[in-house]
This record gives C-alpha cells, sequence and structure tokens, in this order.
C-alpha cells in the first residue's frame, strides 16, 4: 500500500498478546481498510479467533497499539467500547447463539440494545436479516419462535450471522462463516458477504479455511505464520506467492 | 521444605487473586445495578426462578433440621424432668443460626452451582463475548439480576424456613414429649426479640449475597471446554461452604453480644 492511501480503518502495530506461557502473536502488523474484504488464513489455533477479539476489544493485547478509526480500543472506557460495537460487529465461530432467547430475540438483540426501533420494526429487520442468510419465512415459516438448541449446526451459524448484521455495522469480523455450511449455502454467505461490500460498502474480516470462499469474498488476503502475517497481499497477488508455507496451505486445501 | 513453602506460597497467591477478583466483580455489579435500563423484568425473573425451584429443598431441610432439634433437645431435658421448656431452649438455636447457615449451605450452593453452570457453559460457548459484542455488558445483564435474586430470595427462604422448623417443632413436642403444640408454640416465641430476628436475616442475606456473587464468579472464570464447566460447578459448592462458615462466624461474634 502506498501513502497515498486513506488512514486504515482497523490498525494493529507491534502488537504482542500471549495467554501464560503460550505466545500467540509477538510485533504483528496488519491493516484493513475502508470498504475491503480483507481475509485472514492460518493453521488451526494460530491465533486467527484472537486476531478478531483483538479488534472488537474483547482481548486486550499485551503489547503494541489496536486502532479503529484512530482510537486505541485498549483506552476505551464502557461506553466508548459500547459506540464501537455499534460500528464493528463480531460472528463468532461456534455462532454463540443466546440459548435462553428465540431466533427472534437473538436476531434482534444489538438493535434493542442500541436503538429506539419498535417491536415492529425489529421484526422486519430480522426477518429481512434472515432472508439474506437464506433462513426466508416462506422456506422456514416457524423459524423466528425456535430456540437455538432447535436449529442444525448449519442453520445456528447463519442465525448467528443474521444477528451480526442486523444493525448495519460498518465492519463486519466473521469467524469462519462458511464452516460446516452446505455448498448452496457457502456459496450464499460468500455471495452474502460480496453483496454487503457492495450495496453497503461494509468492510469484511474474514477468517477462513475455506480456500475457494477465500478467493472469491476478498480483496486482499494475510496468511498468518509464527505469529505474525508476514504474508499479506493483494488476491491475486497472493495466489502468485511462491512460498512453501502459503503454497503448501492454498494446495492442500484446494486439491 | 522449599518446594512446599513455594507451594503454600502459590496457593496462597491464587487465593488473594480469586478473593480480590471476587470483590472487583461484586463492585462492579453494584455500580452498574442503577444504570438504565434497570431490567426490572430481568432481575424479577431471575428471583422467581432462583427461589421458587429452591422452595421444596429449603422446606425439606427447615423441616427436619426443627423436627431433628428438638427431638435431641427434648431428650436432654425430659431427662432432667424439664421438658415443658423445650419450646425455650430450642428457638434460639433454630432462629438464630441452625436454619440460616444450613439454608445457606444447602440451599444457598445449589443456588450458586446453578449459575456457575448456567454462566460457565455461556462462557465456554462465547456468549458472554457475544452479549459484550453485541453492545452490552454482561456484568448487568448477568451477574447483577443473579447476585440481587440471591440476595433477596435467601432471607425469604430462611423466613419460610423459620415457620417450617417451627411447625416440625410443635409436632415433635406434641407428640413425642406430650408438650402441647400451642404450648411450645408459645414458649418458642415467647424467647425471641427482635435482635433474633433481625440477626437471622441479616445473616441469611449475607449469606445469599456470598452464594451469589460467587456463583456468578465462577461461572465467568471456567477456562476453556465443557469438563472445566464441571470442575468450576464443584469448586463453586467447596467456595461456598467456606465462605459462609467463616462470614457466619464473624457475624455471630458481632450479634452474640447484643
Ligand atoms: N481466552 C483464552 N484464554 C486462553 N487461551 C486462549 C484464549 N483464546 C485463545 N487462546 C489460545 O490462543 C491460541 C489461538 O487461539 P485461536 O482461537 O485464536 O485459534 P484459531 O486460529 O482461531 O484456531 P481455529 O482455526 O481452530 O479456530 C490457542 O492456543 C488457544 O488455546
Ligand atoms: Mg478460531
Amino acid at each position: 500500500m502506498s501513502a497515498t492511501d486513506p488512514p486504515p480503518i482497523i490498525s494493529m502495530r507491534g502488537v504482542s498478546k500471549s495467554f501464560g506461557a503460550n505466545v500467540v502473536y509477538q510485533g504483528m502488523d496488519i491493516d484493513v481498510y475502508r470498504g475491503e474484504t480483507l481475509t485472514i488464513l492460518g493453521g488451526s489455533g494460530t491465533g486467527k479467533s484472537v486476531a478478531l477479539k483483538l479488534m472488537i476489544g474483547l482481548l486486550r493485547a499485551e503489547e503494541g497499539s489496536v486502532q479503529v478509526n484512530g482510537e486505541e480500543v485498549s483506552e476505551m472506557g464502557a461506553e466508548s467500547l459500547r459506540k464501537l460495537r455499534q460500528d464493528l460487529s463480531m460472528v463468532f465461530q461456534g455462532g454463540a447463539l443466546f440459548d435462553s432467547m428465540s431466533v427472534l430475540e437473538n436476531v434482534g438483540y444489538a438493535l434493542t440494545e442500541h436503538t429506539q426501533m419498535s417491536d415492529a420494526e425489529i421484526l422486519d429487520r430480522a426477518e429481512e436479516c434472515l432472508e439474506m442468510v437464506g433462513l426466508g419465512l416462506s422456506e422456514n415459516p416457524d423459524i423466528l419462535e425456535k430456540f437455538p438448541a432447535n436449529l442444525s449446526g448449519g442453520m445456528r451459524k447463519r442465525v448467528a450471522l443474521a444477528r451480526s448484521i442486523a444493525i448495519k455495522p460498518a465492519v463486519i469480523l466473521y469467524d469462519e462463516p462458511t464452516t460446516g455450511l452446505d455448498p448452496p449455502n457457502c456459496d450464499r454467505i460468500s455471495m452474502m458477504i460480496r453483496h454487503l461490500q457492495e450495496q453497503l460498502s461494509v468492510t469484511s474480516v474474514v477468517v477462513t479455511h475455506d480456500i475457494d470462499t477465500a478467493f472469491h469474498v476478498s480483496d486482499r488476503m494475510a496468511m498468518l505464520h509464527e505469529h505474525r502475517f508476514p504474508w499479506v497481499a493483494r488476491t491475486e497477488d497472493f495466489r502468485q506467492i511462491r512460498d512453501e508455507v502459503v503454497r503448501d496451505f492454498i494446495v492442500r486445501r484446494t486439491r | 521444605m522449599t518446594g512446599l513453602l513455594r507451594r503454600i506460597g502459590g496457593s496462597l497467591n491464587d487465593f488473594f487473586r480469586w478473593s480480590g477478583g471476587l470483590f472487583i466483580l461484586f463492585l462492579r455489579a453494584v455500580w452498574v445495578a442503577p444504570q438504565r435500563p434497570i431490567g426490572v423484568s430481568d432481575l424479577s425473573h431471575q428471583t422467581l426462578t432462583v427461589g421458587i425451584r429452591s422452595m421444596p429443598m429449603a422446606t425439606l431441610m427447615s423441616l427436619f433440621v426443627g423436627m431433628i432439634l428438638v427431638w435431641q433437645f427434648g431428650e436432654a431435658l425430659a431427662d432432667f424432668g424439664a421438658k415443658q421448656s423445650l419450646g425455650y431452649a430450642s428457638s434460639l438455636a433454630l432462629v438464630r443460626e441452625l436454619i440460616p447457615a444450613l439454608l445457606a449451605v444447602t440451599v444457598g450452593s445449589k443456588m450458586a452451582t446453578g449459575m456457575t453452570a448456567e454462566l460457565g457453559s455461556m462462557k465456554v460457548t462465547e456468549q458472554i463475548d457475544a452479549i459484550a459484542s453485541l453492545g452490552a455488558d454482561p456484568v448487568k445483564k448477568l451477574v447483577w439480576p443473579r447476585f440481587f435474586a440471591a440476595t433477596l430470595a435467601m432471607p425469604l427462604l430462611v423466613a419460610w424456613g423459620n415457620i417450617m422448623a417451627l411447625l416440625g417443632g410443635m409436632f415433635i413436642s406434641d407428640a413425642v414429649f406430650d408438650v402441647p403444640a400451642g404450648y411450645f408454640y408459645e414458649t418458642y416465641i415467647d424467647e425471641l426479640i427482635p435482635i433474633h430476628y433481625i440477626s437471622g436475616i441479616v445473616k441469611a442475606t449475607v449469606f445469599g449475597a456470598i452464594a451469589g456473587i460467587i456463583g456468578c464468579y465462577q461461572g465467568f472464570m471456567t477456562k476453556f471446554g465443557t469438563e472445566a464447566v464441571g470442575l468450576a460447578t464443584t469448586e463453586t459448592v467447596v467456595a461456598v461452604s467456606i465462605a459462609v462458615v467463616i462470614a457466619d462466624f464473624a457475624l455471630t461474634t458481632l450479634f452474640l453480644p447484643i
């Protein structure tokens, strides 16, 4: 990226994070630019989910800086964090749906927290979001009243996606949004990520193991290796990287 | 020898860290309590569930403890031909001490483990992170209503337990010792002055608060994996029992001189 580019919306500089003796990041840098889709690749347990949680302030770095819109996340108080999370939403790897709430309450959660929308408006928005993830009311008439325990794994994943897009955030962090979905639904989710980017210029950070989805949705790709992101490149350039580690990762997944 | 010392040092360190964390969570829960929205429905829902779920156990425990204690005292008093003072003898121990402490250890542990298990599995499945990431405060949403519920429900359950214990005592006194139930009732109540009720209720409130905050803290501190939930829950039982006994001792030294 050249010096004339606009400043990044998310910027991590020299970030170190460990859990006890388990070092996850050391001197890690990465930037996310407004309106782009950045995909993060990396082996299991290397820290991809941790990167997203650092961005949204659920975890704090021991060293370095994590900035969103030029503001240091670790210095934010409760109120600024709340505001931040109105703009920045996260889809958790396991869905993290609220077991004690219906699908409607789950999808409408951020709306009840952040907005003054009426129940009817929330209902409309929930239906719209469920439609976007392929859980439209025409095929799933009783979906709104269901509880997470009564949904299939793939449905739970998609309800979680609907919950994260409901508030119309400017940035969405997706933690493995397509893992465990059937091919048509994988495609639908990648299309949705593209669609949100094109229509609403949503910025996305996508963590995935699924190389096809990665190539389909990303503008840039980053690969996590040894506590850093040594390779960050535009998608077409990323394909050309000759390094063994990257090749292995791409080829093994597509074979 | 140094190994042993280091182990003791390590455990002490863990203990202080744990108590510190517990206290901070308590402060945060009280701090967020008055913030809007108040969450009346969360509060009443938690209080009702915690209270109603504990009713059968509280009833059974109190009834039987009342019967057992009166029977034991009755045997002892009968040897001195003093069984007419059965009501006087048993009321203090039950109202001031046994019912609050016993219900705190049993019903309180049950409440606390329920909270640990629920919040622990929410923690493990990232639901607590999800609440935070959707813009709400997990302490306000989860900890405060549960802490409130336990603190309010425990004295109510103890009050109920006192009635049950009294009924149990009346039954035994009449059926086993031929001391009429009505007479037992009168002497029982006659022995009690307001400070005895107050000390019982204060104790119950403190025990309820202890159970609530430990239950929530243990849930929030649950590590990875479903087996972690089991571990946290077991620790909760131990922690609540020990904390209740220590608090009971402290409160007894406070109230007895009065
Ligand atoms: N809250 C936490 N407490 C302690 N250790 C953690 C925590 N979160 C993550 N870790 C550790 O950090 C490392 C990275 O975890 P992370 O979940 O980010 O991996 P990941 O790259 O997302 O893996 P996967 O592809 O399997 O989801 C792991 O070793 C994990 O055990
Ligand atoms: Mg992960």
